[in-house]
């Protein structure tokens, strides 16, 4: 592309318009002038039509539905000299040729005859070019026809594209979104990262401690889950696998130790409710929470992310591909559990006040002053200080909601229902540290169980 | 010497072209000799409503004599007869009435000349358009001259003005197309003419930073300046521009000086400032990048000459015939009559330095050598002395019969138009 060559103080404006206009050449490739655009505009419309790319056979009903054309009979007379002295009597046609010297003495009816006789010739001229007038205008018509049809069909083929087009820029512009808050979940996630490392040491020498130490005062609530973790000699064999562990994913094949237990029985209606709520958690719910963090619960971290099942799924809805249903409940169930068994694990509140004294031993250590009552006494505080106010605020309901008894009759979605708004939304951070000791599933296994049986979250 | 400027309109507060050209030469030849203005009580050009008193009061210095208008403009009979004259076949009569309806009608003053004009050395009659330039220099003969500030619109179609191109003693062009244009139609070569155009006060050292300060405007920006209005050729320009805007490499802004009558498109990068006084706009003036003319119809563009009289480039409209003369005369603008061409050569000057500051340059000079005030006031008085030496050339035609009137035998102004010669002077069609 030439620049300009503006080196001097002589500059011709007239070379340099000159230049921008080879320049505006260039980039549109091609430079009609008005000559041209004139000869494009007259072409005539024959040479764009194409009745054989007509895909119907509309032409031919056209056709059939079009009558035929009968030039109309229209009034005519012949006239030539003697049509005025014609007669079908023979006397007055003797007569009037023997008086016709004399009537022409009288006036002169040539210019008569002539005229009429032209007139007559006029009007048959008239009646055949009417009926080629006629004959070409349906000629045009049929082309029209074509033309109109085609452009018809072009707007449809159009339109359809129009749709498939927006749709594709709709299921874009989701996976844009959802990334975009992938991004900030990552975003928070990080934040909290820098926040943490106060507290994590602390959080976790409970933990390391055998329960049968005396716990540390100040942090009443580790003492309540070091016991749960440091559970293992206790720990009941794993549950049979649930009927979703069959699926083959690899990442599937861990799942009945984090929620598998808990969804053996559900129907489809049940199946729905999950998918309603997935729905409103993708919409409002912190992406932290949806997310996971670096610091999740054993059952949470052995999960496949949540997310990437989402997105595979959204992948599913989105490409546009015949979408298998059972497929798509297959995915919907590993979202459901992933977010079920991160809701659990994230729910301080509810965790440590209504399974605590499920899962204490029933032979507690001595130096432990009855778990009950430190669970009431201590867990409160321990929320208060690892938790923003909101939780802090929502602790008691979710407590009292909670009764023991009715905790471990509760079917595990409707856990998860009350453990999620608290949990997921407001202490997205805080929870993962938080390791529940009973994770309230169905089969009563606690989540102390199964951390055991992950040596590495320990 | 004394001199009568005859014009429409006349007063400090009236900034039309024509009228702002009459006022600086009544003020420029006021220091060569005895200047009295002639005008008429009005101040609004669409109404031509009486709104001064009549008699004589000082403006400036200068002595401005006023006189009523006899009726204001209907709208309606002027459309209708505009429509007759430039666009179907018809008479003398119809030019007559249509110029009738036009305005000022103004008889007194008309009187006032064909009593007085010995009084007068050369009565400057502006604008060819008007009644008071038709009927004025007839009645002042051998001393009138013409300023024509002709446009290339229909007017020009017009035969009731081909006699007065003819008759009138001399002719002072604004540029070599519309002298060109006036030669063609009307065959007055043989008139003395010369083009002049005007000069302008172009403050020495406008303060630009001042400007943006005051309106805090940021970043590069082209500047347009005058009446915001179709006839101007703005609404091709938002158009253009908007156009421009969708270039991610361009950066300038626009910003409009002058009243609004058109709907301003909304955007971050175009701003309407409203009419600023005359220190305001020739700093915004120094302040912008380029000067925008979109004008199709001027014959001389006196913001363009501010424009290359403080160094900046202009971008012209190529549509009109004068402005894209002069920027090939001067080496000193570009124009553009497409989308492509604008955004072009927008681009052109703000992204090449080289080009910007060497069509600035030469703007600047080109001002110096034909539009400064002396260069002006010097071509002025040597046509006066001229037409002392020379005898008058024609007699003027007397005014056309009862019958010659009444024969609609004259072509429809805008046929007329269309037959002549277009493009820049030199390199004419």
């Amino acid at each position: 592309m030439p620049d300009f060559n503006v080196r001097s103080d002589s500059v011709n404006v007239e070379l340099i318009m000159e230049q921008i206009r080879e320049r505006i050449r260039e980039k549109r490739g091609v430079d009609y002038t008005e000559q041209q655009i004139r000869d494009l505009a007259a072409v005539k419309l024959e040479k764009f039509l194409d009745p054989t790319g007509v895909r119907s056979d509309l032409l031919d009903q056209f056709r059939k539905a079009l009558p035929a054309y009968e030039p109309p009979e229209l009034p005519n007379y012949a006239f030539e000299d003697a049509t005025l002295f014609e007669s079908h009597r023979a006397p007055v046609r003797w007569l009037r040729k023997l008086l016709a010297p004399f009537l022409k003495l009288l006036f002169n009816p040539n210019p008569l005859i002539q005229a009429l006789h032209i007139q007559s010739r006029l009007n048959t001229m008239s009646a055949e070019r009417e009926a080629r007038r006629e004959a070409a205008r349906r000629g045009m018509d049929q082309l029209y026809y074509e033309l109109i049809h085609n452009l018809v069909i072009e707007t449809t083929r159009l339109g359809i594209d129009n749709k498939n087009l927006k749709m594709r820029l709709e299921s874009v512009s989701s996976r844009l979104e959802f990334n975009e808050r992938r991004a900030r979940a990552l975003e928070s996630v990080v934040v909290y990262k820098t926040a943490e490392p106060e507290e994590r040491p602390v959080q976790r020498a409970p933990a390391q401690t055998p329960h049968r130490s005396a716990p540390q005062p100040s942090y009443p609530s580790q003492t309540q889950s070091a016991p749960a973790r440091s559970a293992p000699p206790q720990a009941p064999p794993p549950p049979p696998p649930a009927p979703v562990a069959a699926m083959p994913a690899p990442t599937q094949a861990q799942e009945p130790d984090a929620a598998g237990q808990a969804v053996p029985a559900e129907g489809p209606g049940q199946r729905s409710r999950r998918r309603r709520r997935r729905r409103g958690r993708r919409g409002g719910g912190p992406a932290a929470a949806i997310m996971g963090t670096p610091e999740t619960t054993p059952e949470a971290s052995t999960l496949t992310d949540p997310t990437e099942q989402m997105d595979a799924m959204d992948r599913m809805d989105d490409d546009g591909s015949p979408e298998s249903e059972e497929a798509h409940d297959v995915a919907v169930e590993r979202v459901e559990q992933a977010a079920e068994a991160q809701a659990e694990s994230a729910d301080p509140v509810l965790d440590s006040s209504t399974a605590a004294p499920i899962d204490i031993p029933p032979s507690p250590p001595d130096d432990v002053p009855g778990a009950s009552s430190a669970v009431t006494e201590h867990a409160p505080p321990a929320v208060t200080e690892q938790a923003p106010n909101a939780v802090a605020e929502q602790a008691p309901d979710a407590v009292t909601e909670h009764a023991p008894d009715a905790v471990t009759e509760q079917a595990p979605d409707a856990v998860a229902e009350h453990a999620a708004p608290a949990a997921t939304e407001q202490v997205p951070s805080a929870v993962p540290e938080q390791v529940p000791p009973a994770a309230a599933d169905g089969h009563g296994t606690t989540g102390a169980e199964q951390a055991a049986r992950d040596p590495d979250q320990q | 010497m004394k001199v009568a400027i005859v014009v429409q309109r006349y007063g400090p507060g009236i900034n039309g072209g024509a009228e702002l050209h009459a006022r600086y030469i009544a003020e420029r030849l006021a220091r060569h000799g005895d200047v009295e203005v002639l005008t008429t009580c009005a101040s609004d050009y669409v109404t031509w409503k009486n709104e001064f008193p009549p008699g004589v009061e000082t403006v400036n210095g200068i002595a401005v004599r006023r006189f009523r208008v006899k009726h204001e403009r209907d709208p309606l009979v002027f459309a209708k007869r505009s429509e007759r004259v430039f666009l179907q076949r018809h008479s003398l009569g119809d030019e007559l009435d249509w110029l009738d309806a036009e305005g000022p009608t103004s008889p007194a003053m008309v009187d006032y000349i064909a009593k007085h004009v010995a009084d007068y050395d050369y009565c400057l009659f502006f604008s060819y358009r008007y009644y008071h330039a038709y009927y004025g220099a007839r009645a002042a003969g051998s001393r009138a001259i013409l300023v024509p500030t002709a446009e290339r619109d229909a007017t020009i179609g017009l035969s009731i003005f081909q006699p007065l191109f003819r008759s009138v003693r001399a002719v002072m062009y604004n540029s070599p197309e519309e002298q060109a244009m006036i030669h063609a139609v009307s065959g007055n070569q043989r008139v003395p003419g010369v083009v002049v155009g005007i000069g302008s006060d172009v403050p020495n050292s406008p303060q630009a930073a001042r400007f943006r300060q005051k309106y805090k405007i940021r970043g590069p920006f082209a500047v347009y300046v005058g009446r915001v209005d179709q006839n101007k050729g703005c609404n091709e320009l938002f158009e253009f521009f908007q156009g421009y805007l969708k270039d991610p490499a361009g950066k300038l802004s626009l910003i409009l000086i002058g009243t609004s009558l058109l709907p301003v498109p909304e955007h971050p990068r175009i701003r309407h400032l409203g009419f600023l006084n005359d220190a305001d706009k020739f700093d915004a003036m120094a302040a912008a990048d380029l000067l925008i003319m979109p004008s199709y119809y001027e014959s001389l563009s006196m913001v363009a000459l501010e424009a290359w009289a403080l160094g900046r480039p202009v971008l012209a409209n190529g549509k009109c015939d004068v402005l894209k003369g002069q920027c090939i005369r001067s080496n000193a603008g570009l124009y553009y009559e497409t989308l492509g061409e604008f955004v072009g050569t927008l681009e052109a000057i703000e992204q090449n330095r080289w080009l910007s500051g060497t069509l600035g340059r030469n703007g600047r000079q080109f001002f110096r050598d034909q539009y400064d005030w002396p260069v002006i006031e010097r071509k002025y008085l040597d046509m006066f002395d001229r037409l002392k030496k020379e005898p008058p050339v024609a007699a003027g035609d007397p005014l056309p019969g009862w019958f010659d009137r009444r024969r609609q035998d004259l072509p429809a102004a805008q046929d007329v138009l269309a037959k002549l010669p277009k493009g820049p002077a030199g390199r004419r069609s």
